[in-house]
């Protein structure tokens, strides 16, 4: 993607002395019918807040499109964030891909609704997309593989003409088709979304939906929602209400993904 | 003839100096602080922690004046009330009801005052104006060294970890889903940010250490797109103002060397910041 420019040569020069350590363990475990699957699962927004909801139990399968729905405060977030790994459940039991949520997982990636970036930062479309293949390298590696995949995915997120543009410059709807371009660099299966839709203009949602939608497109999706317009895209409706979960909607899912 | 005269002038104003030996090595100083100062510098600015560099710069000044009432080095006296510094605020901004902010403010006045305190008991035999207020003319030879490893060290450890620290300062957030550990990365910064600040203090002293780190990278943040491009611009404010400050309080008496750097340093920012500014509007 980048000519490397002409010091890094002789800046990485010592750097082969270095292994490069992973920032996690890999897990192997192949996606095998059920993505996600939690039991009386409860948990709160902060550590010592009150409850957002409680004995939640359903199940994800593989390549099922699952839209979360409910009202302001009920619970979506927290319940993304408790499968991202970044909140401890207060009690039950949930696995996604086969092990408990952790962090430093390539295979499942979060988008939060609000993402706080530092800005304004130096930093250019490509690299911010580049960062997905951080997951791939570790600890004191620079960046040395990924280019096609970072050029793939700027691609089929209608980025491409913006590579060079400084991120602080972006839309709302740009910036999270970067965001998304880097979870699809990443290589994540699991794709946990907080209302992407939220700050999208048509274009940037019509190029989003193409993305997360596509037949051929390997994905798990549990995306949070406010729009009840398009419910019918997705295979599985989790609503949450009042701390309680129900499931609707049972999903046809993508044969191809039940291996 | 006038012209060469005046050509022969320009020579001598640039290169009488450097005969002095105490004059290369200023220079040399000014390099090596001004790598350190840009590198480090960026990631200051961009994370928005020129308050808690000016909490570490200032508490240098207990660390040194104990040191030389105790007997020992004022480098590692220096070093260990910066990073005492570090740490306490890092262990105050995670009680609860106190916010880094507040952290940063206590431990910068306590140190501050400590060393004042220190200051006036050992008044009776020594003159503490250099640490104060730098001077950059009276850098020796082990001054140089010191300098010049722990730039290496700056330098290095940036290096090895830039694209975690870039990654953990745009968005901490994904650092920590990837597993990148962005406290522990903060926490090497701090680290980092005590030796250099230590490293620096000869130069501008330890009331005005914390320039170096926030103008030049405050200037190159504004012309650089990617983050090694504001870190080469740094270099470049940091180098050229320092000497500039050099050669002034070299040809003008009066104009103290620490104060000529910082004001050096401030004409490329005001610059950059016009030429941002003309370009927005």
């Amino acid at each position: 993607m980048k000519a490397a420019p002409w010091w890094s040569t002789l800046s990485g020069a010592g750097f082969g002395l270095f292994p490069a350590i992973p920032y996690a363990a890999p897990d192997q475990v192949d996606c095998h019918g059920i993505a996600i699957v939690a039991e009386g699962l409860s948990a709160a927004a902060r550590p010592a807040g009150p409850v957002a909801f409680s004995e939640a139990s359903f199940a994800i399968p593989c390549g099922c499109r699952t839209a979360l729905i409910g009202p302001n405060g009920s619970g979506k977030s927290t319940l993304l964030r408790v499968l991202a790994g970044l909140i401890a459940p207060q009690s039950g039991k949930v696995q996604v891909l086969g092990a408990a949520p952790r962090l430093g997982r390539a295979r499942v990636a979060y988008l939060a609704q609000r993402p706080r970036l530092t800005d304004p930062f130096p930093l250019q479309v490509w690299r911010l997309v580049q960062m997905g293949t951080y997951a791939h390298h570790g600890w004191f590696e620079e960046c040395h593989h990924g280019d096609e995949a970072v050029e793939r995915a700027l691609r089929l997120l209608g980025l491409t003409d913006l590579a060079e543009r400084p991120v602080g410059t972006l839309s709302g709807g740009q910036l999270q088709r970067a965001l998304l371009a880097r979870a699809a660099v990443q290589g994540a299966e699991v794709l946990l979304l907080d209302e992407p839709f939220a700050a999208l203009d048509q274009e940037s949602r019509e190029i989003v939906e193409r993305f997360l939608f596509a037949a051929d497109a390997h994905f798990t999706v549990v995306m949070a929602t406010h729009d009840a317009t398009d419910l019918v895209r997705f295979d599985r409706i989790l609503a949450l209400r009042q701390g309680q979960l129900t499931t609707t909607h049972a999903c046809t899912g993508h044969p191809h993904r039940h291996g | 003839m006038p012209a060469r005269a005046t050509r022969i002038a320009m020579v001598d104003f640039f290169l009488e100096p450097l005969r002095e030996a105490f004059f290369q090595r200023a220079v040399l100083a000014i390099i090596f602080s001004g790598l350190t100062c840009a590198c480090l510098g960026a990631y200051v600015v961009l994370r928005r922690m020129a308050f808690i560099s000016t909490a570490l710069t200032h508490s240098i000044l207990p660390g040194v004046v104990g040191a030389i009432l105790l007997g020992i080095s004022p480098y590692g006296g220096a070093l260990a009330a910066a990073l005492f510094t570090a740490g306490g605020i890092a262990w105050l901004a995670t009680r609860r009801h106190t916010s880094e902010d507040s952290a940063i403010g206590v431990m910068l006045s306590v140190m501050f005052a400590a060393g004042i305190a220190l200051m006036s008991a050992a008044q009776a035999w020594r003159d503490f104006t250099s640490l104060l207020f730098g001077s950059i003319v009276s850098v020796g030879p082990t001054d140089l060294i010191v300098i010049g490893l722990t730039t290496v060290v700056i330098l290095f450890g940036l290096r090895l970890l830039h694209k975690e620290l870039e990654l953990a300062s745009f968005d901490e957030e994904y650092a920590q889903l990837l597993g990148a550990r962005p406290a522990l990365l903060r926490g090497i910064l701090l680290v980092l940010m005590a030796l250099g600040a230590v490293a620096c203090v000869r130069l501008v002293g330890a009331l005005l250490t914390t320039a170096l780190f926030v103008i030049p990278a405050a200037t190159g943040t504004l012309l650089g797109r990617t983050l090694p491009q504001v870190m080469g611009w740094a270099l470049l404010c940091a180098v050229g103002g320092g000497l500039s400050g050099l050669y002034l309080s070299y040809h003008v008496p009066g104009v103290p060397s620490g104060a000529g750097i910082v004001l050096c340093c401030a004409i490329p920012y005001l610059g950059a910041r016009l030429r941002a500014g003309s370009r927005e509007g």
